[in-house]
């Protein structure tokens, strides 16, 4: 008795050991709706088993973007779906039916930051270069990059940290309201690192890890949201020291920072 | 001899200490000099950059006042922009004074901008004035310029003894004489355009009209917009006078949500709202919360809008609502409503509605019909044509075709937004859509 007793266990835990370290899990999308801005993991999903049968040959990032959407439409025509480029329940069942989705191998690459590829009918190991950087979860209009939400989060974190979610929004869209004036540099990292211009630039502080609140702040400043009303300048009464900054127009108060023009 | 002994290990040791610290600080110290001179030239090269590349803006400028047609110009006009962008990128990398740099910049901006667009918006009389001026004001400034940055340039300064003695208030050259000379020179040689100026009241929202509305009535319009939140108003403070609109900044702190809203004293018009709250677990579709927005937006009579866009972020969804105009049916990309939508319950936590109440002035236009096949290579298609009405680099709202085109990129699909002004066919813009 005990012997069987002690087989069945060695079957379970070898059955349930083989299930977790299983590289295919084929129904693992989640129930919503795919259609272009989202993102996420089951985005990541869509990519990644589009890409294993060779409609998508962009980077696999979980943004649902142009790219995907026209793969995904070539899929839906090639599959005799209604072609909307939007993943329902009806072209979700197909494609898992279709594709192949190592879950593992995708997240672990992610994770590490590795430039790879999900194509199917070659070893995925042959697939992955070392290195390339790790991507934000994070969709930006067109015209931003990832690299201008990092260095203005750091930027943010840097110099507002302690303010509160308003202040630190206002700090990103002064930033930004630099960029678009004729008197500051046209780029983001131009604006951040022009000499003087930030103190937290001067004393090393922007070189702190920004926590999750000031990347949330910096990105509503890039999706249009301005709480300092047009500001190019902002200080702080207690610690200024520039007899020029108090001769600006002042147009309000957030936190311990004064916005104006 | 237990003492001396001991004395001598305290000798010793105390002699080491004093050998490791003093090495120590040697290294530190002609690490931090090597830093320091490093610094100090690149700043050098920099400000001898802009230097050289000032001359060669002056000469620049000068060759283009040798003709009489645009056409003949266009290098040295060229040469003018490249020119301008590049001391303004020098400019901008040197610790200079702000107000100097900032009036700096503003106009080597201004002449670049007006050489690159000579042909098409200046008549030659006018671009000789303009310019013959410009040239004049410039080669003042190069002199003082010159006269500034000697010390620095032949060494006898570093950057910092050279910002010091910039400082110091001496009439001959100093940051402020430099500064409001060239505010000066931005003033008389590139006055503000038409469009500029208008865009710029646009911008300061000269034209709201309406009634001035109470600090109580503007609670009330925040209590109807998003009464989830404005139980606790937590203070209201007016704009201050430097602000060129005044405005009511409303913060509330409603049990777990924190934020704000800017309403217009004129109006009562909502230039901005965030609200700040812990996030549950993300559980409505997406129809489900863009049906939420278009819910608000009509309860909030922003009736005139039509759906463009939405991101999703880890706690929300930002959308991009546009203005749509009724007589050609026109989007106007430049009349804007921002919102973000929870992922957890649908409230709306943000709303920026500062571009849309500046509504811009429309003109008819003459729509050309333009052969599509001609003017894209044969390996673009054009998978979406609607008009929209866009700024151009003038400030003018023009009305353009607003095109969605795709084209093969070694088996990716590149798509691109190119917008071709309907009258002109200039395009105006194009961006890679990601």
């Amino acid at each position: 008795m005990k012997k069987i007793v002690l087989r069945l266990f060695i079957l379970v835990m070898l059955i349930g050991s083989a299930y977790a370290t299983s590289p295919i899990q084929s129904d693992a999308f989640s129930s919503r709706d795919l259609g272009r801005g989202a993102t996420g993991d089951d985005v990541i999903e869509l990519q990644a088993r589009l890409q294993y049968i060779g409609f998508y040959n962009g980077n696999i990032d979980g943004k649902f973007g142009y790219g995907t959407y026209w793969a995904l439409r070539n899929f839906q025509d090639k599959y005799g779906l209604p072609i909307d480029g939007i993943a329902g329940s009806q072209t979700k069942k197909k494609l898992t039916a279709a594709s192949s989705y190592d879950e593992k191998f995708v997240m672990d690459n992610l994770k590490k930051g590795n430039k790879f590829t999900h194509y199917g009918g070659k070893p995925l190991a042959s697939q992955v270069k070392q290195g390339g950087g790790k991507s934000e979860n994070i969709h930006l209009p067109s015209k931003y990059s990832e690299q201008d939400l990092k260095l203005m989060a750091n930027a943010v974190y840097g110099e507002a940290r302690g303010e509160p979610y308003e202040g630190q929004v206002a700090v990103a869209a002064v930033i930004l309201n630099r960029v678009e004036h004729a008197d500051f540099p046209n780029t983001v990292s131009g604006v951040i690192f022009q000499p003087g211009a930030f103190t937290a630039v001067a004393d090393g502080q922007i070189w702190l890890t920004p926590n999750e609140r000031a990347k949330e702040a910096v990105l509503d400043a890039l999706n249009g949201w301005d709480p300092s009303e047009n500001a190019i300048y902002y200080f702080n009464p207690i610690t200024a020291t520039s007899k020029w900054i108090w001769s600006r127009p002042q147009i309000k108060k957030i936190g311990l920072h004064i916005f104006c023009h | 001899m237990l003492f001396k002994s001991t004395m001598k290990k305290t000798i010793f040791v105390l002699a080491y200490a004093l050998i490791v610290v003093s090495v120590f600080a040697f290294t530190k110290t002609t690490e931090n000099n090597r830093l320091s001179l490093a610094l100090s030239n690149e700043y050098a090269m920099k400000m001898a950059d802009a230097s050289d590349k000032l001359e060669e803006l002056d000469k620049a400028v000068k060759q283009t006042l040798l003709f009489n047609h645009s056409d003949e110009s266009k290098k040295s006009r060229d040469d003018i922009w490249r020119l301008s962008s590049d001391i303004k990128s020098s400019v901008a990398s040197l610790p200079l004074d702000a107000s100097f740099t900032t009036s700096w910049m503003n106009y080597l901006s201004r002449v670049g901008n007006y050489a690159k667009e000579a042909d098409r918006a200046a008549q030659p009389d006018e671009y000789y004035k303009v310019m013959s001026q410009a040239s004049k004001n410039l080669g003042s400034m190069q002199n003082e310029w010159k006269l500034a940055t000697a010390g620095l340039l032949d060494g006898q300064y570093s950057m910092d003894e050279w910002t010091r003695k910039l400082d110091t208030s001496n009439p001959d050259f100093d940051w402020s004489t430099m500064g409001a000379s060239i505010k000066q020179y931005t003033e008389s040689d590139f006055p503000l355009t038409a469009s500029e100026s208008d865009a710029m009241k646009k911008k300061e929202l000269k034209h709201i009209e309406d009634a001035k509305v109470t600090q109580a009535e503007a609670i009330d319009r925040f209590k109807i917009l998003f009464p989830n939140v404005s139980n606790d108003v937590i203070g209201v403070e007016m704009s201050k006078p430097g602000s060129p609109y005044p405005f009511f900044h409303i913060r509330f702190a409603d049990r777990e949500s924190i934020g704000y809203i800017d309403i217009t004293e004129k109006g009562g018009h909502v230039l901005s709202y965030l609200s700040e709250r812990p996030f549950g677990k993300a559980s409505l579709a997406f129809e489900e919360i863009k049906k939420k927005a278009e819910d608000f937006l009509q309860a909030a009579d922003y009736k005139d809008l039509v759906y463009q866009e939405s991101r999703e972020n880890n706690t929300a969804w930002h959308f991009v609502f546009v203005r749509k105009e009724p007589f050609y049916g026109a989007k106007v990309f430049s009349d804007v409503i921002h919102l973000k939508v929870a992922k957890d319950n649908g409230d709306i936590i943000g709303l920026d509605a500062s571009e849309y109440i500046r509504k811009e002035k429309l003109h008819r236009q003459a729509i050309k019909k333009i052969d599509w096949k001609e003017f894209f290579h044969k390996d673009v298609q054009i998978v979406e044509e609607e008009l929209a009405y866009v700024e151009n680099e003038r400030l003018e709202q023009r009305l353009s075709h607003y095109l969605t085109v795709t084209r093969d990129e070694h088996g990716q699909t590149g798509t691109y937004s190119v917008i071709v002004d309907t009258e002109t066919e200039e395009v105006i813009k194009t961006e890679r859509l990601d």
